[in-house]
Parts: C-alpha cells; sequence; structure tokens
C-alpha cells in the first residue's frame, strides 16, 4: 500500500498515502460520493482505471470485487446500514464469518473491537435498542473488523447529532492515529475537516 | 462453498428468530392447509376406489366370479366345481347363484328387476350382503315361500318416489314376482336390505331351492363366486382353478368391476389433479408473495450486505432456507392435522351414496406431495430473491 491512483470523473488523478486520513468535500452534485464509489469498487468506470496498491480492480469480475471489497476494503454509510436483524456482535463480525474464520474467533475479534468503539455493554442489543451513534459505532466496527487496507465513509454523520457527530470523529481520529488506518471520507460539513490530515475539494467532477 | 452455506443459514435462522413472528405463523398455517388439502382429496379418492372395491368383493362378486361360457346359459354340475373349489387351500368359500330377470308387482305398482337364489348359509360366507339388512331377518335354506328385497325395490313408506320402486313395501307383506320365464309366484317379504352399494340395492334374493323350482332345472348356477383369505391373490387362483380343469369363464373382482370402478375412479382422478395443480399453485403465490415483500422491503440492507463482501449467492440462499424451515415446518403440522382428520374419520367415515368412505393415506402420496410442494416453494422463494439480489449495489441501498 502505497498509492491509490484514481482516473474517473472527469479525468481526476488522486494520490492517497497509507495512514492518511482525507476528506473529500464539494457541494452536491460535485460527484464525491460517485469517487467514492468509484474507489471502493460499488461502481465501475465507464473509463479510465482504479489502481489499489498498485492492482488495476477495474478489471476485476463482480464476485473477485466483493471478495477484494470484503478482505481488503471497509464501508460506513450515511445511515448506519447495520442489519436489523443482526445483534451489535453480530453485525461486526459477519464480514469475517464470511472470510470463514470459525466462530469463536469471530466472535472474540467483534467483542475486541466493539470494546475499541466504546460499545462493550452493547454486544448484544438491536438495531432498535442502539442510538443514532451507537449504530454508527457498529457500522465502523464492522468495517474494521476484517482489518481493511482502506475504510471509506460516506457522510457518516450526516443523520447524527453534532455530539454524536463529534463522538464518530474522534473514533476515527482515534483509529487513524493508533492503527495507522487509511480512511478516506465525502463530507459536506466545514468543521469536520480539522479531524482530517487532507481535504480534496471537488466541483463538477473536478478537484 | 460450504462456509457460503454456514453464512447463509446464520443470516436465515437470525432472520426467522428475530422477524416478525405473526407472518411466520401464518406461513407455516398457510403451508400447512395447503399441505392437507394436497393429501387430504386424493386420500378421500383412495377410500372411495377402497370402498368400491371391498364392496364389490364383499356384496356383488367375491374375489373371483364363475360364469358360463358365451355359448351357454348356466354353468352345469355346479356343486362338483364347488368342490373342487373348496378344496383348495385359501379359499375361503363358494357360493352358487342362479340370475333371472323378473318384475315385482305391489299395491299396483309395478318394479322390473332381477332375482338371485342363494345358499343362504354359502352366502354368508363369501359375501356380507346379509349385514346389510335393515328390517326382517335372512333367509332360511329351506324358505321357499320368502324374499329379500333391496330397498332400491321396495322404496319408502311415505316418501313419493313415482314409479321407481313399490312404494314402501314392508316385512311381511306379500309381492307378487313375474320370472322370465313368466312362471308367476307369491313371495312373502322376509327381509329388506340397504347396501348403498354398486346396484345391489336393486336385486331381489330367494333360496336357491326355490329358484331351481321356478326354472325347472338343478345343480346349475349362473355365476360362482369366490371368497379367498388374501385379497391380491386372485390371479394365482384363477391359473389354479384352470388346472382344476375349469373351462369356465373365469374373471377376478377387478375385471368383474373395472368398468364401474373404473370410470367412477377416473373422474375423481381428474378432479384430484386439478385439486392438486391448485394447491400447488397457491402455495407458489403465497411463498412468492411473502419472499418477494421480505426482500422488497430489505432491499437496502442486500445491497448493505453486497457492499460489505456477502456474496450474492450467500443472501438468495438465506431466503431459500427460510422458505425450506417454513415449507418443513408447515408439512409437520399438515401432518398433524392431517392425522387428526384422519383418525376423527375412521370413527365418523363420510357417507357417500355407495357407502362409508374412510380416507386412505398412502406412503407414496405422502412422500410425493412432499417433494412437489418443497420444489414448488423453492422455486417461488429463488425467484424475488434473485430479482432482488441481482440488482446494482447503489440503486438497491440509495435507490
Amino acid at each position: 500500500m502505497g498509492n491509490v491512483h484514481v482516473h474517473a470523473l472527469k479525468g481526476i488523478s488522486l494520490k492517497i498515502n497509507k495512514g492518511e486520513f482525507i476528506s473529500i468535500m464539494g457541494a452536491s452534485g460535485s460527484g464525491k460520493s460517485t469517487l467514492l464509489h468509484q474507489l471502493g469498487l460499488l461502481d465501475m468506470p465507464t473509463q479510465g482505471e482504479i489502481l489499489i496498491d498498485g492492482k488495476d480492480v477495474s478489471k476485476l469480475s463482480e464476485k473477485e470485487r466483493s471478495l477484494f471489497r470484503l478482505t481488503q476494503l471497509g464501508y460506513v454509510f450515511q445511515e448506519y446500514a447495520i442489519i436489523s436483524e443482526l445483534t451489535a456482535l453480530e453485525n461486526v463480525y459477519l464480514p469475517m464469518l464470511m472470510m470463514g474464520r470459525k466462530k469463536q474467533d469471530c466472535i472474540n475479534a467483534g467483542i475486541d473491537i466493539l470494546n475499541k468503539v466504546g460499545l462493550g455493554d452493547r454486544l448484544d442489543h438491536l438495531q432498535h435498542e442502539l442510538s443514532g451513534g451507537q449504530q454508527q459505532r457498529v457500522a465502523i466496527a464492522r468495517a474494521l473488523v476484517n482489518k481493511p487496507k482502506i475504510l471509506f465513509a460516506d457522510e457518516p454523520c450526516a443523520n447524527l447529532d453534532s455530539e454524536s457527530s463529534r463522538q464518530v470523529l474522534e473514533l476515527f481520529k482515534k483509529l487513524n492515529k493508533e492503527l495507522e488506518q487509511t480512511i478516506v471520507m465525502v463530507t459536506h460539513e466545514d468543521w469536520h475537516m480539522e479531524y482530517t490530515d487532507r481535504v480534496i475539494h471537488l466541483k463538477d467532477g473536478l478537484i | 462453498m460450504f462456509n457460503d452455506l454456514k453464512v447463509s443459514f446464520f443470516l436465515a435462522c437470525k432472520s426467522i428468530q428475530r422477524g416478525n413472528k405473526g407472518t411466520s405463523i401464518l406461513t407455516v398455517l398457510i403451508i400447512s392447509l395447503i399441505f392437507v388439502n394436497l393429501i387430504f382429496f386424493p386420500s378421500i379418492v383412495d377410500g372411495v376406489e377402497e370402498t368400491l372395491i371391498r364392496q364389490s368383493i364383499e356384496h356383488v362378486c367375491g374375489n373371483v366370479v364363475i360364469e358360463p361360457k358365451d355359448d351357454q346359459r348356466y354353468i352345469d354340475n355346479a356343486d362338483g366345481i364347488e368342490k373342487k373349489i373348496n378344496k383348495l387351500p385359501g379359499v375361503v368359500g363358494t357360493s352358487s347363484r342362479y340370475i333371472t330377470g323378473a318384475t315385482f308387482f305391489y299395491n299396483n305398482k309395478l318394479k322390473s328387476g332381477s332375482v338371485h337364489s342363494i345358499d343362504p348359509s354359502d352366502e354368508e360366507v363369501v359375501t356380507k350382503f346379509h349385514s346389510g339388512l335393515i328390517a326382517g331377518e335372512y333367509l332360511g335354506k329351506e324358505n321357499t315361500n320368502e324374499i329379500l328385497l333391496g330397498i332400491d325395490i321396495t322404496g319408502k313408506e311415505g316418501e313419493v318416489t313415482g314409479d321407481s320402486d313399490l312404494g314402501g313395501v314392508q316385512v311381511g307383506d306379500k309381492i307378487d314376482v313375474t320370472f322370465s320365464n313368466g312362471v308367476i309366484r307369491t313371495y312373502r317379504v322376509k327381509g329388506i336390505f340397504d347396501i348403498s352399494s354398486i346396484n345391489i340395492n336393486r336385486y331381489a334374493f330367494i333360496t336357491e331351492k326355490e329358484m331351481e323350482s321356478v326354472l325347472g332345472i338343478e345343480d346349475q348356477a349362473s355365476e360362482i363366486l369366490v371368497k379367498l383369505s388374501q385379497k391380491g391373490t386372485e390371479e394365482k387362483y384363477r391359473t389354479l382353478f384352470l388346472e382344476l380343469g375349469i373351462s369356465e369363464d373365469i374373471e377376478t373382482w377387478r375385471e368383474k368391476s373395472a368398468d364401474k370402478i373404473g370410470s367412477l375412479v377416473s373422474s375423481f382422478s381428474l378432479l384430484t389433479v386439478i385439486s392438486t395443480v391448485i394447491s400447488l399453485i397457491m402455495a407458489v403465490v403465497v411463498i412468492f408473495i411473502i419472499i418477494y415483500i421480505n426482500t422488497v422491503n430489505k432491499k437496502r440492507q442486500i445491497g448493505i450486505l453486497k457492499a460489505i463482501g456477502i456474496e450474492q449467492n450467500v443472501i438468495i440462499h438465506s431466503y431459500v432456507i427460510q422458505v425450506l424451515f417454513y415449507c418443513f415446518c408447515g408439512i409437520a403440522v399438515g401432518l398433524l392435522l392431517f392425522g387428526i382428520i384422519t383418525s376423527y374419520l375412521s370413527v365418523n367415515p363420510i357417507r357417500f351414496p355407495l357407502g362409508y368412505v374412510r380416507p386412505m393415506v398412502e406412503q407414496t402420496l405422502i412422500l410425493q406431495n412432499i417433494i412437489s410442494l418443497i420444489v414448488f416453494s423453492l422455486i417461488a422463494g429463488f425467484i424475488p430473491a434473485w430479482r432482488t439480489a441481482n440488482e446494482n449495489i447503489l440503486k438497491a441501498i440509495w435507490g
């Protein structure tokens, strides 16, 4: 993991270093979410390449992309996006189960990471038993459980109050500093910039 | 692949465990009722067939019927033939009958029919029509001026039936019988029977001795009925009878009743097929709707699962596993319900015009319908799950 080269949108070329905490900002319609989806392999470019660690991931099959997302990437969505029928712990260790890890190992890793995000006392809580901020932290824990190379966060604080938003951003900052987690975050709030190392402004599909 | 199934199973279990219990119970109940419908109607049809067969054997023709050859009117040396047959192991008894057409006259009413003669003690061993007596008594061997009549001949007193019967003959009444050879006799009605079987209520019975005096013949028979200890061995005994030198026409109950039972059973079989198709369509529709609504409501969730790296097939299989769960539970409840229904009907059989019918349960039928229900349900559940899971991730999450 050294460089992420993306040729996307209207000729964007972007380099992100390991351990960086980047925010992508721009007005509505500027292409920031599109850029994030492309980087996170949720969508494929109509033209151009996406290189992660020197590997052209735009040529992968759907199955290969799915496996790459599972093992190499992590996602935090705008609206928490945890599975309502699973507890906090089950939500977190689901990606590990998918990778074929033993159930007990999954449980242990899930407990560990939920403790790290401050939800050690909410392991068996279902979605409706968690606040918005707690749900988002579960989603962050899930995104991190497989130790991804890159964590993508698409407006993670959009549906949170300011206090919960601060907690989430503090957590991101902590993960970035302590675990050297590479984080790419889309946001439209100016005050979020103080948490990030670098800001990329998009306008009309261009940096 | 095994790991993928494990994850599918995990997702399915959690969905069932924590999903809407009311919906789950309703789904299982609907599947159980569909399953009961799948097996109940065919079991009644099988019961009808069994009743017809039993009544054919027990009231009409025994297991095997020996009749004169085409160019003969009667079987000669009927006693000799019966003695030979009765010596064979596995033969319970034989009963020879004369059959002739007759007209019955009572109280200014006329009714055509046929008169059968029997040796009462032989007949009791071979058939059970005597158990259908609803009034009076059975014939004695020496009765020469008494007659048993079926309810279709006597009619019921007080009922207006036009010319279809004699308008309510009672035990003890005297009726005049004109035989096909012109002989007229007056008989006292000794008994009336109602069997609701194939045609038998249209018969009258007198003793063999009386019939021989009417027809002026002896040691002959229009037919000889043979009762065997085991149903299903008729073909074997046909061969044995031929080996004994019996040259008359030998028919099994199946051949004798083929037309009557066959056409009735064919009609019912068609209804069974229609009922089965409708039930399976209902199962498909119910499962499809339930899974469709489920997946549409969880479209975003499915998109999220795909986004975090859960394979599409894993998601689809989790819904298929849920369908299997509903199916198995529905079938189990259906079997329980069916068991209760059949237990009740075993004690309180359904009265059909042809007799009392109990459901006949065949294991192959149950197994067949279990497999059909599962297969069709799986297809019905797979399609909506596949459609939703196949959708583009971004479209599924953000619409």
